[in-house]
C-alpha cells in the first residue's frame, strides 16, 4: 500500500491533465446536490424558528365556514390561554376610481398577533392602522394591492358596503401559514370592522379561525392533543408551531426531491464522464502502466496506483462540490425569498453536505472501478498494443461484484433519503434503464452504420465509416448526453401537457366571471344587471353551501382510506349545491337521478372520480355538517365532471329539500363578448358590494403566470442534467481528438478537401445527434406519460397527448448539441499543421 | 463537395507539360520556421529539376532539410519564398483545398511510420484516395494493389494487426493506387529490418517501373540511393553537389 501511495504520488506529480474533467463533472453533480440540501436545511431551519410566528402563536385552530363556539373559547380561556380571533374570506377592495381588486382579506382582533410582529410601511403599530379615526376604519393592504389600484397611504377605498383608509402598506406578516394566494394578495382590517362591510351573510365564503397562546409553549402539542379529545368529530384543524406550515413544507419536500433528483442525474451525468476521464486517461497512460507491469508490478499493485489517483481527484472535485454547494443557496435564496414566509437561516449545515460527498464518492467509485480494472488486467506487452487497438477485457469478479454493490449503494442512498421513496426508486430504475438504453442505442447505431449501403459521396462514406471503426465510441457519446436530453424532453413534455390541459383545454364556453356570495334577496337584482349588460351572453346561478365531509360510511373522514390524490377533499369545506333535475351537461356514469319532485331522504350526486379514491359507491352514505348539522346523504348517481371546462360543477350536488331550506347564497357564471368585460363586475359590485366577482381571464393569467415560472425552473434544473452532459460531452470529443486529428492529416495528406473532412465529421456528429433527440423523445415521451398518467391524473382529466412539436424541439437541440461539439472538434483537427505530425517519429 | 474551380483543376497527365519539361522544378526554395531562440532558416535556396519518370535520391546528414523539402513539394508545409512547379501548376499559389486535390490526383506519398489511419483496414486504408476522387471502383482497385503488394489475404486487417512490413506494403499500395505522377517517400525503411526493408524496397522499384512513376526518395542508405538514376546531396538547406546515379 505505501508503494501503490508512492508511485501514485509521483505520478500525480507530472499533473492530473486527462483526469480534469473526473474532477469537474463530480464538482457539478456534488455542488448541485450540496447546495439543494443547504437550502432545504436552512429553510426548515428558518421554519422551525419563526413557527411560532408563522403560526400567529404556540396553537391555530380553524374551524372552517361555522364561526367557533363560545365553549372552546372558555374552555381554552380555563386553561390559561389568550386567544385572537380571525376572520378570513375573499373579497373586492374598490378604490375612487372604480378600479377594483380581488383581495384575500383578513379581520384581526385587538389581541392579533399574539405571536411576531407584522411590519408596516410607514412603521405604526398595526393596532394603530387598523384603528378607526373620524369613524372611518383603516387598513393595510399589501403592496401589490397599492399599486394595482394606484392608492396611496390615507386614500379611502371601499370594501362591500363599507369605505376604509389606507393607513400603510403591509410589508410582512405573522400568522401567514397558508400558502401564498394566487389570486388575492393580503388586506388587513379590525375584526370590529367586519360588520360595517355586510360581507358576512350565511352561505358566505368565510372561515373563522383562532390563534392563542398558552403559559408554557413546550406543553402546546399535549394541550392539542386534549383539545381534540374534548372537543371530538368536530372536523377543527389544530396546528403547532412544528407544523405550522404544512403547505409549504410539503412544497419545500416535494421541491427539494425534484431538485435532489435533478442533482442525482447531474451526478450520474457526470459518473459518465468519470468513466469517460478515466478511460481516456488508463489509454494515455498505457505506456507508463506496461513499464511498471514489465518492471514487475502486480496488476493489484497497478490498480492501486491507480485508484489512488483517481481517488485523489474525485475527492478534490467532492471539495469543489461541497464547497460550491454550501455558497450557492445565497444565490438561490434571490429567487425564493419572495416565496418563502420566512427567512431561511443560512449557515453550515453538515448532513447535507456529508450526504452530497457521499453521493460523490459512490458514483466516481462506481463509475471509475470497471475502466481501472480492465487497466489491471491487460499484461505488459498487450499494453503497448493497447495503445493503438483499444482492447476490453473484462474486470476482474470482485470488480464487477464491486461496482454493482456501489451501484445498488446508491440506489439505496437515495431511495433511504427521499421524501417519496416509492418515487424515488422508480426515478433509479428509470435512469438506470435510460442509460442501458442509450448504451444498447449506441451499439444498434454502431451496426446500422456498419451494414448501411455505401454512399456515393466519399465524405459520406467517411462520415459513415467513422460510427462503427474501433476506437471510436458513437454508443459512449450518446450515453453522455442521453441522461440530460432525456430529462429536459420529460420536462418539456409534462409541462406542455399540464399546460394544454390547465390553458388550452378550455372550451369556448367558458364563462368570462365567477361571482360568489350572492344573496337570495340579490338573485333577481344580480340577474337583473347581467341581463342588461352589453355582450352578456349566457348567465347561469346554482346554490352553494358549504359542507364539510364529517365520514364515509360511518368511518371518521381521517380516518377514511383515501388515495393519495383524493384525500385533499376529505378535509374542510367543500362546495355543496342542490337541484332538482340534472345540470345541463351532467354525465351520469352509474346510478340515476332523483325525480324532479323526490321529497324522500337527502340523496347525492358525487363526483365519480372522488368515488373511485374514497371506494364510494351507489347506495353508499357521506354525513356532511352544514351550518353546524350533520346531515347524511345517500350515493344515488356518480358524474364524470369535466372540471377543466370552468362550468359550474360540484362534487356533491344534493337532491332539494332539506338543504333547499338551509341559509344559503348563490355562485354564478357569466358569459361577455366584447371589448370591456370589466363592465359587468363593475356594475354587479357597486351595485351588489358584498358580492365577489372573479375574472377567470385574471385566473388564467395567474395559473399561465405561475406555470410559466415552474415551466423556467424545471428547464432551469433540467439544463443542469444537460450541462453535465456537455461537459461530459467535451471530455468525451476531446478524448478522442488527438486520434481524429491524426486522421484528418493523414486524409488531407491523401487529398481530402476541408469541406470533405468537415462534411464527414458533420454526418458523422449529425447521425448522433439524430439518434440521441430520438431516444431522448422515447424516453421523454415514455417517462412524461408514467408521470401525468400515473402521478398526475387527477389534473389530467383530457388525458396525456403525445407532442410532436415539443420533441422536435429535443431533436433539434440534441442535434445542434451534437453538431457544435463535432464542428468545434473538426475546426481544432483542419486548424493542425500536417508537417510535425507526418515527419518520422 | 468534391467539385474543383475549373481554374485550378490541375490537367490530366496527357495534358501536362511537354515531355521535355520537368515534372518538379524548384526555384530558389526558402523555408524558415520561427522559434523561441529565432527563426531557423531550414531551406535556402533550392535549385531543383526531376524530370518525369525520373527516379532521384534525396540523401545528406540529419537536419538537412530533406524531409521539409519533401513536405514543400507535397504542399503540407507552405515555403517562405521561392517557387514549386509541379505537373505544371504552382504549388506555392495553391489554397489549402487545391493543394489537396493536386496530392490527390498527382502525388503519392510513403512515411517511415507508414501513417495508415489506425482505424480502418488495410482495404479501407488503401481505397481512400480513390474513395476521396469519388471512384465508383475504389474497393476492387485498392483491392487489386493489396494483392499486388501480396497482402491479398490480409484485407480486412486493421494496421495494429499488420507487422511492420506489411503496414509499410500496404502503404506502398495506397501510394501508388491512384497512379500518381509523383511518388515522395521518406525513409520508408527506416522502420524496418533489413530483410523487410529489402523486400519492400524492391517492391516500391518493381511498382515505379510499372507505373513509370517519377520518384523523389529520402534515404540514408547508400544503396538504396544508389538504386536511383541519380542523387541529390542536401547540406544545411541546400544542395551541396550533384551526385551521379
Amino acid at each position: 500500500m505505501r508503494l501503490a501511495l508512492r508511485l501514485a504520488r509521483r505520478e500525480l506529480r507530472g499533473g492530473v491533465r486527462g483526469l480534469t474533467i473526473v474532477l469537474l463533472c463530480l464538482a457539478l453533480g456534488v455542488a448541485v446536490i450540496a447546495a439543494v440540501g443547504t437550502l432545504r436545511a436552512a429553510i426548515d431551519a428558518g421554519l422551525t424558528a419563526d413557527g411560532r410566528a408563522l403560526l400567529g402563536g404556540d396553537l391555530a385552530i380553524d374551524g372552517g365556514a361555522q364561526p367557533l363556539p363560545d365553549r372552546l373559547r372558555d374552555w381554552l380561556r380555563a386553561r390559561g390561554a389568550r386567544l385572537s380571533n380571525v376572520v378570513q374570506m375573499r373579497s373586492m377592495l374598490v378604490a375612487p376610481s372604480g378600479e377594483r381588486q380581488l383581495i384575500e382579506l383578513k379581520a384581526v382582533d385587538a389581541a392579533w398577533p399574539l405571536a411576531g410582529a407584522p411590519v408596516l410601511s410607514p412603521a405604526m403599530p398595526v393596532a394603530d392602522a387598523l384603528a378607526p379615526r373620524d369613524g372611518q376604519y383603516g387598513l393595510v393592504a399589501e403592496q401589490l394591492v397599492l399599486d394595482r389600484l394606484g392608492l396611496h397611504p390615507g386614500d379611502t377605498v371601499r370594501l362591500g358596503s363599507a369605505s376604509f383608509r389606507v393607513s400603510a402598506v403591509l410589508v410582512s406578516e405573522p400568522d401567514q401559514s397558508a400558502t401564498p394566494s394566487l389570486l388575492g394578495p393580503r388586506v388587513l382590517i379590525a375584526a370590529a370592522a367586519l360588520p360595517r362591510t355586510g360581507l358576512i351573510v350565511p352561505g358566505s365564503f368565510v372561515r373563522y379561525a383562532l390563534r392563542l397562546t398558552v403559559p408554557s409553549p413546550a406543553a402546546a402539542p399535549a394541550l392539542a392533543a386534549r383539545l381534540r379529545a374534548a372537543f371530538p368529530d368536530t372536523g377543527w384543524r389544530i396546528r403547532d408551531p412544528h407544523d405550522a406550515a404544512p403547505g409549504i413544507t410539503r412544497f419545500i419536500d416535494q421541491t427539494g426531491q425534484f431538485l435532489t433528483l435533478v442533482g442525482l442525474t447531474s451526478l450520474l451525468v457526470g459518473g459518465i464522464g468519470v468513466a469517460n476521464g478515466v478511460r481516456a486517461w488508463l489509454d494515455a497512460r498505457a505506456r507508463t502502466i506496461a513499464t511498471l507491469r514489465c518492471l514487475g508490478a502486480s496488476a493489484r499493485l497497478v490498480f492501486a496506483v491507480c485508484l489512488i489517483q483517481v481517488l485523489a481527484l474525485a475527492i478534490g472535485g467532492i471539495v469543489v462540490g461541497v464547497l460550491a454547494g454550501t455558497a450557492l443557496p445565497v444565490l438561490g435564496l434571490v429567487f425564493l425569498k419572495h416565496l418563502l414566509p420566512v427567512p431561511p437561516v443560512l449557515g453550515i449545515y453538515p448532513a447535507p453536505l456529508l450526504l452530497a460527498a457521499c453521493y460523490g464518492l459512490l458514483t466516481a467509485l462506481a463509475f471509475a472501478l470497471w475502466p481501472l480494472g480492465r487497466a489491471a488486467r491487460i499484461p505488459g506487452g498487450a499494453l503497448f498494443r493497447d495503445a493503438l487497438l483499444p482492447q476490453h477485457p473484462r474486470p476482474a469478479r470482485t470488480l464487477v461484484a464491486g461496482t454493482a454493490a456501489l451501484v445498488l449503494g446508491l440506489v439505496g442512498l437515495t431511495v433511504a433519503t427521499a421524501a417519496d421513496r416509492r418515487f424515488a426508486l422508480y426515478f433509479c430504475l428509470a435512469a438506470l434503464a435510460t442509460l442501458l438504453l442509450f448504451r444498447l442505442g449506441g451499439i444498434a447505431l454502431t451496426r446500422l452504420a456498419r451494414h448501411a449501403p455505401r454512399f456515393a459521396a466519399p465524405w459520406a462514406r467517411l462520415g459513415v465509416g467513422n460510427l462503427y471503426r474501433p476506437g471510436n465510441a458513437p454508443a459512449l457519446l450518446l450515453v453522455s448526453v442521453g441522461l440530460g436530453l432525456s430529462t429536459l424532453a420529460s420536462v418539456a413534455l409534462i409541462e406542455a401537457n399540464v399546460r394544454r390541459e390547465v390553458l388550452e383545454q378550455l372550451p369556448a364556453n367558458a364563462p368570462s366571471f365567477f361571482f360568489i356570495d350572492i344573496q337570495d334577496n340579490e338573485l333577481a337584482r344580480f340577474e337583473q344587471i347581467a341581463g342588461a349588460s352589453a355582450g352578456v351572453e349566457e348567465v347561469r346561478q346554482v346554490p352553494s353551501l358549504r359542507a364539510r365531509i364529517v365520514a364515509v360510511n360511518g368511518v371518521p373522514a381521517d380516518q377514511v382510506k383515501a388515495t393519495p390524490e383524493t384525500r385533499w377533499a376529505l378535509s374542510g369545506d367543500r362546495g355543496l349545491t342542490y337541484a332538482a333535475a340534472p345540470p345541463p351537461g351532467t354525465h351520469i356514469v352509474a346510478g340515476h337521478w332523483w325525480p324532479t319532485d323526490y321529497a324522500g331522504p337527502p340523496e347525492v350526486s358525487f363526483d365519480a372520480g372522488l368515488a373511485r379514491g374514497w371506494h364510494v359507491g351507489l347506495g353508499d352514505t357521506i354525513r356532511v355538517n352544514v351550518l353546524g348539522r350533520d346531515i347524511d346523504l345517500t350515493v344515488a348517481s356518480l358524474r364524470d365532471i369535466a372540471w377543466q371546462t370552468l362550468a359550474l360543477n360540484f362534487a356533491m350536488v344534493a337532491s332539494p329539500g332539506l338543504l333547499a331550506h338551509a341559509p344559503h347564497t348563490y355562485i354564478a357564471t357569466v358569459r361577455v363578448a366584447g371589448p370591456d368585460q370589466g363592465a359587468l363586475l363593475r356594475a354587479v359590485t357597486d351595485a351588489l358590494p358584498n358580492v365577489t366577482g372573479i375574472a377567470v381571464a385574471d385566473v388564467l393569467a395567474a395559473v399561465a403566470a405561475l406555470l410559466g415560472q415552474v415551466a423556467a425552473a424545471l428547464a432551469a434544473t433540467g439544463s443542469l442534467a444537460l450541462a453535465a452532459g456537455a461537459l461530459v460531452l467535451v471530455g468525451a470529443v476531446a478524448a478522442g481528438q488527438r486520434r481524429r486529428t491524426a486522421e484528418a492529416v493523414i486524409l488531407k495528406t491523401l487529398g481530402a478537401t476541408r469541406g470533405q473532412i468537415r462534411a464527414a465529421w458533420l454526418v458523422e456528429f449529425g447521425l448522433l445527434g439524430l439518434a440521441a433527440g430520438i431516444l431522448a423523445a422515447l424516453v421523454g415521451t415514455a417517462a412524461s406519460y408514467a408521470v401525468l398518467h400515473y402521478m398526475l391524473h387527477y389534473i389530467m382529466h383530457a388525458g396525456w397527448v403525445f407532442l410532436p412539436g415539443t420533441l422536435a424541439w429535443v431533436l433539434i437541440m440534441a442535434l445542434a448539441m451534437m453538431l457544435v461539439f463535432g464542428y468545434a472538434g473538426t475546426a481544432a483537427a483542419l486548424r493542425t499543421k500536417a508537417a510535425p505530425l507526418l515527419r518520422n517519429e | 463537395m468534391d467539385a474543383i474551380p475549373p481554374s485550378r483543376v490541375p490537367a490530366s497527365p496527357t495534358t501536362l507539360a511537354t515531355s521535355a519539361a520537368p515534372l518538379v522544378r524548384i526555384r530558389n526554395l526558402h523555408l524558415t520556421v520561427p522559434a523561441t531562440a529565432g527563426p531557423v532558416n531550414i531551406l535556402r535556396g533550392i535549385d531543383l529539376d526531376i524530370g518525369r519518370g525520373e527516379a532521384v535520391g534525396l540523401i545528406g546528414p540529419s537536419g538537412s532539410g530533406k524531409t521539409s523539402l519533401l513536405m514543400v513539394l507535397a504542399g503540407l508545409e507552405r515555403a517562405t519564398a521561392g517557387s514549386v512547379l509541379l505537373a505544371g501548376h504552382e504549388v506555392t499559389a495553391l489554397d489549402e483545398d487545391s493543394l489537396a486535390r493536386l496530392r490527390r490526383d498527382h502525388v503519392g506519398i510513403v512515411f517511415q511510420a507508414f501513417h495508415l489511419i489506425p482505424t480502418m483496414t488495410a482495404l479501407e486504408n488503401v481505397a481512400v484516395p480513390l474513395e476521396l476522387a469519388g471512384r465508383a471502383d475504389a474497393l476492387d482497385r485498392a483491392r487489386e494493389a493489396l494483392r499486388a503488394v501480396g497482402l491479398g489475404h490480409r484485407l480486412s486487417h486493421l494496421p495494429g494487426q499488420l507487422s511492420g512490413g506489411e503496414q509499410q506494403r500496404a502503404a506502398l499500395a495506397r501510394a501508388f493506387v491512384a497512379r500518381p505522377l509523383l511518388l515522395l517517400a521518406d525513409e520508408p525503411t527506416g522502420n524496418l529490418d533489413h530483410a523487410t526493408g529489402t523486400a519492400v524496397m524492391d517492391l516500391l522499384f518493381q511498382l515505379r517501373a510499372a507505373h513509370g512513376t517519377t520518384l523523389l526518395l529520402i534515404t540514408h542508405d547508400a544503396d538504396l540511393a544508389a538504386r536511383c538514376d541519380r542523387c541529390v546531396h542536401l547540406s544545411d538547406g541546400r544542395v551541396a553537389e550533384p551526385v551521379p546515379g
